[in-house]
């Protein structure tokens, strides 16, 4: 039965696949109803072989399949939608759907950076970008995907390739199965994270003693290379600008109007 | 297009490195409105229970109708402020006076407060200052018909109102009422005599015509 | 008969239920009170009508029904979507606003702890490993309700309140962070409970004694950042009709409305328990709590005097926002971008290097080294803007020289 699950998924990621590029924007429009039966029927089967084969099956697990299942559909949408802006609001969807995977596996920090990082600074700027450029309304032309084909075919055979693999997910630490899952979504251990014992000592700690113990090569090195990034940025993007001669040239201050004491 | 003459250059004030730091600045303005909050009187009064002292005495408010010492209405139904009134808001229906020293009386007198616009014309046009506007201001209605003030309510502004401004022409106050013609015109002549005397325009050559009674 | 209540879990979700109530109040009362104020600044009344449905004959407590009214208002007038808004997110940005501004309450330690029977409550509805980040991250998203209602109105005035408010709140983030990060950094600590801990009384002295310029960096961005006066740019009346929110009316515009003032209260109870100790009372941290408000006395009395002093430090800084905001004139855009850029950042980044080194030489409890080093970097920092005597606004550098040409 086991020895199954690969197929399935190939076969289920395929379908999603094919719910994907039926929702795509294309000039003969968008099969929106049918793709979206068969992306909720891909989720609820993916969730079944989940809680069959990889999560322990224990109803504290509901909010793991509310927010995955609302991460995936809204991912979809980014790709999906043709409004650019919904393709940002969407994102942020998925980013803070992820950010809450993530507090369910006590990966508080990691979660709120993900927050502060993607949904807060570079979406906003991102959506901010989308709104400036596209103030007469969209493009007829951006409307449409260009390659909608090519490009679910190549990310629907990585995903697949990785799926063929998933039996071998046993062997991957404890973190990542389903027993912590059930653990941390104890209710009330995530609506008041309040332990007394592990008050000094907890996972923002633990990061940052890794980060500047035996990783702080890594981690100022990228802090380099993000500066040199950023000083490039600066460096392309700021011109001078000319001043255009428009206009007679004016006559000097002395001899235009007449000075006059502040106030 | 702003002509080059017209242009003035103000120079930007030199700031000390304490105005610099604009926390210096800012403390003098939240000392001014700090200032303004606890310790300075308000201008403005808790209206309804608390009202203004009006700060001219003619203020143009809502019209009356005077009565004469004998308590009967003082108008004599002659159209001038219907005549007069700008925005023909006066509406006067006459009937024969049922007395004696007069031809006419108002059976009805209307005036639209809504539709009038308080400028006084009346006032001057009427003869026998039978309609004068009081300093009161705040009339208020539920409907538009409301706000038409007929007779009776035009006389009682004017018994509300008589203590605290009475009647404009003082000349008249000899007047007993009694409906006697012969006293009347006695009065009327003596009247006449003070009007003569008192009014310097006319031996100056002055056209007060519109003065006299 | 409490037993129930002996639950961290239980207990926070009634304390959050209280809190939603208390806020919403208090923020009612506070738009009452911004009226007030704005009216004895002006030498005016204010709200003065307005009693309890004329229960109490003639008297108008002051016109303190006037909120209700409001709400009542609000509640019925016409809610008018615009044809041609973009009806998803046109609906969608006041709730974010809203919803955004609210969940920051969640990491405020109200009063300590709460010992009920045999258990110790935390007076804070969570207490995450994170307190710190998770309300930088709640304030970052807040930008979100500004943009999307901005761009969703399809109006011009709304576009640009919304670019105003992304570009301000992008750049006041930075200082705001940076400010935060000192404190984090002197206290070695993220989670909020434990930064009051560390300035109860006997403990150690408050933040602000030993970072003022940090402090009045983090007030300065929280101006920006609640959008208030002089950093009220986004919706600009003279320059912008409404800024944002032009477009909207009713209980939508409200809740833009009622999402700054609890931004407001949120902030100004943040910045009272990073830098002013929090529900500690003691004066800066000096000499020892007053009696009965120590770390252990967990009695119901206790808890409430907490919970009292929070409230009395944080109308004061509301009342603060209220002054300025009736007392300063609005920055202009030019200003508002080079204060934070030239001035904010490199005045948080050399106070963030300073704080470093004390930490590393130990000395981050020492009032003369903070204070002496924060001194000496403003002191330096003025010197330099002196030194250039440049004029304030750079109007009259950024003409061309004399017979140039002045287009472009």
């Amino acid at each position: 039965m086991s020895s199954m699950v690969p197929y399935i998924l190939y076969v289920l990621f395929a379908s999603g696949g094919a719910a994907i590029y039926l929702a795509m924007p294309k000039p003969s429009g968008s099969q929106r109803q049918a793709a979206l039966i068969l992306g909720v029927s891909v989720i609820a089967g993916l969730m079944g072989l989940m809680s069959m084969h990889f999560v322990a099956p224990n109803s504290n697990n509901l909010f793991f399949y509310l927010f995955a299942g609302v991460a995936v559909l809204a991912a979809g949408r980014v790709v999906t939608h043709p409004e650019p802006t919904y393709s940002a609001v969407y994102f942020a969807l998925v980013i803070l759907s992820v950010a809450v995977l993530l507090v369910i596996q006590r990966a508080e920090f990691l979660a709120v950076a993900l927050i502060i990082i993607y949904a807060g600074a570079i979406l906003v700027t991102y959506a901010f970008v989308i709104m400036l450029a596209q103030q007469s309304g969209a493009v007829a032309t951006n409307t449409q995907a260009r390659e909608p084909m090519m490009a679910i075919l190549v990310s629907f055979v990585i995903a697949g390739a990785i799926a063929g693999k998933i039996e071998q997910l046993d062997a991957v630490p404890v973190r990542l199965q389903g027993q912590a899952v059930t653990q941390a979504t104890d209710v009330a251990d995530t609506v008041a994270t309040l332990d007394e014992n592990d008050s000094r000592s907890g996972h923002t700690r633990a990061i940052g003693s890794l980060m500047f113990g035996p990783y702080l090569i890594v981690v100022e090195l990228s802090g380099i290379l993000l500066l040199i990034a950023m000083v490039g940025a600066i460096a392309i993007s700021r011109k001078q600008v000319p001043i255009e001669d428009t206009g007679e040239p004016r006559l000097p201050v002395g001899q235009i109007g007449r000075e006059a004491p502040p106030f | 297009m702003i002509s080059d003459a017209d242009i003035i250059l103000i120079k930007e004030p030199k700031l000390s490195a304490a105005d610099k730091l604009y926390l210096t600045q800012i403390a003098e303005g939240v000392k001014v409105t700090l200032n303004h909050l606890f310790f300075k009187p308000k201008i403005t009064v808790e209206y309804p229970e608390e009202k203004r002292q009006l700060r001219v005495d003619n203020y143009r408010g809502v019209h009356r109708l005077n009565r004469d010492p004998d308590d009967r209405v003082a108008c004599v139904a002659c159209f001038m402020c219907e005549t007069a009134c700008p925005a023909h808001c006066i509406h006067i229906v006459a009937d024969e006076s049922p007395w004696d020293d007069r031809e006419k009386y108002p059976e009805q007198f209307d005036i639209d407060e809504l539709r009038c616009i308080y400028c006084g014309m009346c006032e001057e046009a009427c003869p026998v200052d039978a309609i004068e506007l009081t300093t009161e201001y705040d009339m208020v209605g539920h409907s538009r018909d409301e706000m038409i003030f007929d007779k009776e309510k035009l006389l009682s502004v004017y018994d509300q109102t008589k203590d605290v401004k009475p009647r404009k022409n003082p000349k008249i106050s000899g007047y007993e009422g009694t409906g006697d013609r012969a006293k009347y015109d006695q009065l009327r002549q003596r009247l006449e005599e003070i009007v003569e005397k008192s009014s310097p325009d006319e031996a100056n050559g002055g056209t007060s015509e519109g003065n006299k009674l | 008969m409490l037993s129930w209540l002996e639950n961290q879990a239980v207990f926070s979700a009634v304390l959050s239920l209280l809190l939603i109530g208390g806020i919403m109040t208090s923020v009612a009362y506070c738009i009452y009170f911004e009226r007030k104020i704005s009216a004895w600044i002006q030498d005016r009344q204010g709200p003065n009508r307005v009693g309890f449905l004329g229960l109490f004959g003639n008297f108008h407590f002051w016109g303190l029904g006037q909120p209700l009214a409001d709400g009542a208002k609000f509640l019925l007038k016409e809610d008018i979507i615009p044809s041609r808004v973009d009806k998803p997110l046109f609906i969608l940005a006041p709730a974010i606003s809203m919803v955004i501004a609210l969940i920051g309450f969640v990491v405020i330690p109200w009063g300590g702890f709460y010992m009920l029977g045999d258990t110790l409550l935390s007076v804070q509805v969570a207490n995450p490993d994170v307190g710190l980040l998770y309300v930088l991250g709640v304030g970052s998203m807040g930008v979100y309700g500004v943009v999307l209602g901005g761009w969703a109105s399809n109006n011009k005035y709304s576009m640009y309140g919304a670019v105003r408010a992304t570009a301000q709140m992008l750049s006041y983030e930075i200082p705001m962070g940076i400010a935060i990060l000192i404190v984090v950094l002197a206290c070695g600590e993220l989670r909020l409970e434990e930064i009051v801990a560390g300035q109860v009384g006997g403990n150690g002295l408050w933040n602000i004694v030993l970072h003022p310029v940090a402090f009045l960096i983090l007030l300065i961005t929280l101006f920006a950042e609640t959008n208030r006066a002089p950093f009220d740019l986004a919706e600009a009346e003279q320059e912008l009709v409404g800024g944002f929110h032009t477009e909207y009316s009713a209980m939508k515009f409200a809740m833009f409305f009622l999402g700054e003032y609890v931004h407001m209260i949120t902030g100004s109870a943040f910045i009272c328990v990073l830098f002013l100790g929090g529900w500690e009372l003691s004066f800066f941290g000096i000499g020892p709590a007053f009696p009965g408000t120590g770390i252990e006395d967990t009695g119901l009395i206790s808890v409430l005097i907490k919970i009292g002093v929070l409230s009395v430090k944080v109308a004061f800084f509301i009342f603060l926002f209220m002054l300025v905001r009736w007392t300063l004139p609005r920055f202009r855009f030019d200003q508002l971008m080079r204060l934070a850029w030239k001035g904010l950042i490199p005045i948080s980044l050399g106070l963030l290097i300073l704080t470093v080194l004390g930490v590393y030489m130990g000395w981050q409890r020492s009032v003369i080294y903070n204070l002496g080093g924060e001194i000496a970097i403003v002191a330096a920092t003025l010197g330099v803007v002196v030194l250039a005597n440049k004029p304030v606004s750079g109007r009259q550098e950024n003409m061309p020289a004399l017979g140039q040409p002045l287009g472009g």
